[in-house]
């Protein structure tokens, strides 16, 4: 069994609140820390409207994207800039999978994963409308943050279902467990609560 | 499939046409994974920013990249309105949408940690499409709430009749069948 807890640091404070100081591809950020369990606080990394961090970020990873890669597959909703940003910048056309299926899809495929910020079953739904741009493909699986992997897995298997193959994993972070098959601009440890 | 052209600029596609009502059909237009399309709405949309404009204010999903888009065109930030509540929030603004369409009910939310950099500020409502207005107007009282001035509302397609005057791109026609 790998350690579930790996190790757990003692954050900053900043003003009263406790924070975690990042650098993400030259742009730095304190990043809250937050409790999400009885035994765990995570630094809460959101990109959403933070517009400096998403283009430097889709820059500094679009030169580390794998140049036999076709096309990039995002889950919805926090990563969806920075894919679309990492599109523009390198001409490789992005897929989102959803967290709902929607009564426009067609054929559409999907998988339940375990979500780790809410403990719930999630669901990731690929509209049948989007897989001619991952069958047959090499894909790039693009999200914000890498934790227990169980997005990665969840994604992986809808891609290997309609008929591509996943060539890399690009996220701006790792969290928790170190992990060397995702290209991540850093990582993001874990911490006790007071 | 029926499809309906949808022109920004330079850009035209023949998106489908979808029955969301029984003999109502509605081009669908989906601005997530078309870079192309959301960069020509951005260009077109930052045009009719107000120069006092601080900060734009969208809400999940599809608006989001148009939101990310002028933002990275004209240097202000934005502040993303959520359609569902997220574990780390902290005393969210909760606002309930008077929805027209399918009588369905639904909740946005916004962390108080976003809504901080609200307060004071002139911000500029970005839609991708607007009918009924409905979502709308909750956006437009979520704002009030956190403390900011709205200045500007903005759409990229309007379709139908909206409750307020909305600044767009490009009608959409919404079309009956005997």
């Amino acid at each position: 069994m790998p350690n579930p807890c790996p190790e757990r640091l003692e954050p900053y404070r900043l003003g009263g609140v406790k924070t975690h100081p990042v650098d993400i591809a030259g742009v730095r950020r304190e990043l809250p820390v937050v409790q999400v369990g009885p035994e765990v606080s995570v630094a809460l990394f959101n990109m959403l409207g933070d517009t400096e961090v998403v283009e430097q970020a889709a820059a500094a990873l679009a030169q580390r994207l794998p140049t036999e890669i076709d096309a990039l597959v995002t889950p919805e909703v926090k990563a969806v800039p920075l894919a679309h940003a990492l599109s523009r910048l390198t001409g490789k056309p992005y897929v989102v999978a959803r967290k709902t299926e929607k009564p426009y899809m067609i054929n559409p495929v999907s998988r339940t994963v375990i979500s780790i910020t809410t403990g719930k079953p999630q669901l990731l739904v690929l509209d049948g409308t989007d897989i001619p741009l991952l069958k047959g493909k090499k894909v790039a699986i693009v999200d914000d943050v890498v934790s227990t992997g169980s997005t990665l897995k969840g994604l992986s298997d809808l891609i290997t279902e309609v008929g591509g193959t996943v060539g890399a994993v690009l996220a701006v972070f790792t969290e928790g467990s170190p992990r060397d098959d995702v290209i991540a601009l850093g990582h993001l440890p874990l911490f006790k609560p007071d | 499939m029926e499809t309906y052209p949808i022109t920004v600029g330079k850009i035209t596609r023949h998106v489908p046409v979808v029955e969301t009502l029984p003999g109502v059909h509605i081009p669908l237009i989906e601005l997530m994974g078309d870079v192309e399309l959301v960069q020509a709405a951005a260009e077109a949309l930052v045009k009719h920013l107000p120069a006092e404009t601080d900060t734009l204010l969208t809400l999940e999903t599809s608006p989001i990249v148009l939101a990310h888009a002028m933002s990275a065109l004209c240097g202000k930030p934005y502040v993303v309105v959520r359609r569902k509540r997220r574990p780390y929030m902290q005393d969210p603004i909760i606002q309930e949408v008077e929805s027209l369409t399918l009588g369905v009910t639904e909740t946005l939310w916004l962390d108080s940690r976003m809504a901080e950099k609200l307060l004071g500020q002139n911000v500029a409502l970005v839609f991708d499409v607007v009918s009924s207005g409905g979502t709308m107007m909750a956006l437009e009282k979520v704002a009030k709430r956190a403390g900011a001035n709205v200045v500007a509302r903005l759409a990229a397609f309007h379709q139908g009749t909206s409750k307020l005057p909305i600044t767009f791109i490009s009608e959409i026609p919404i079309m009956q069948t005997a």
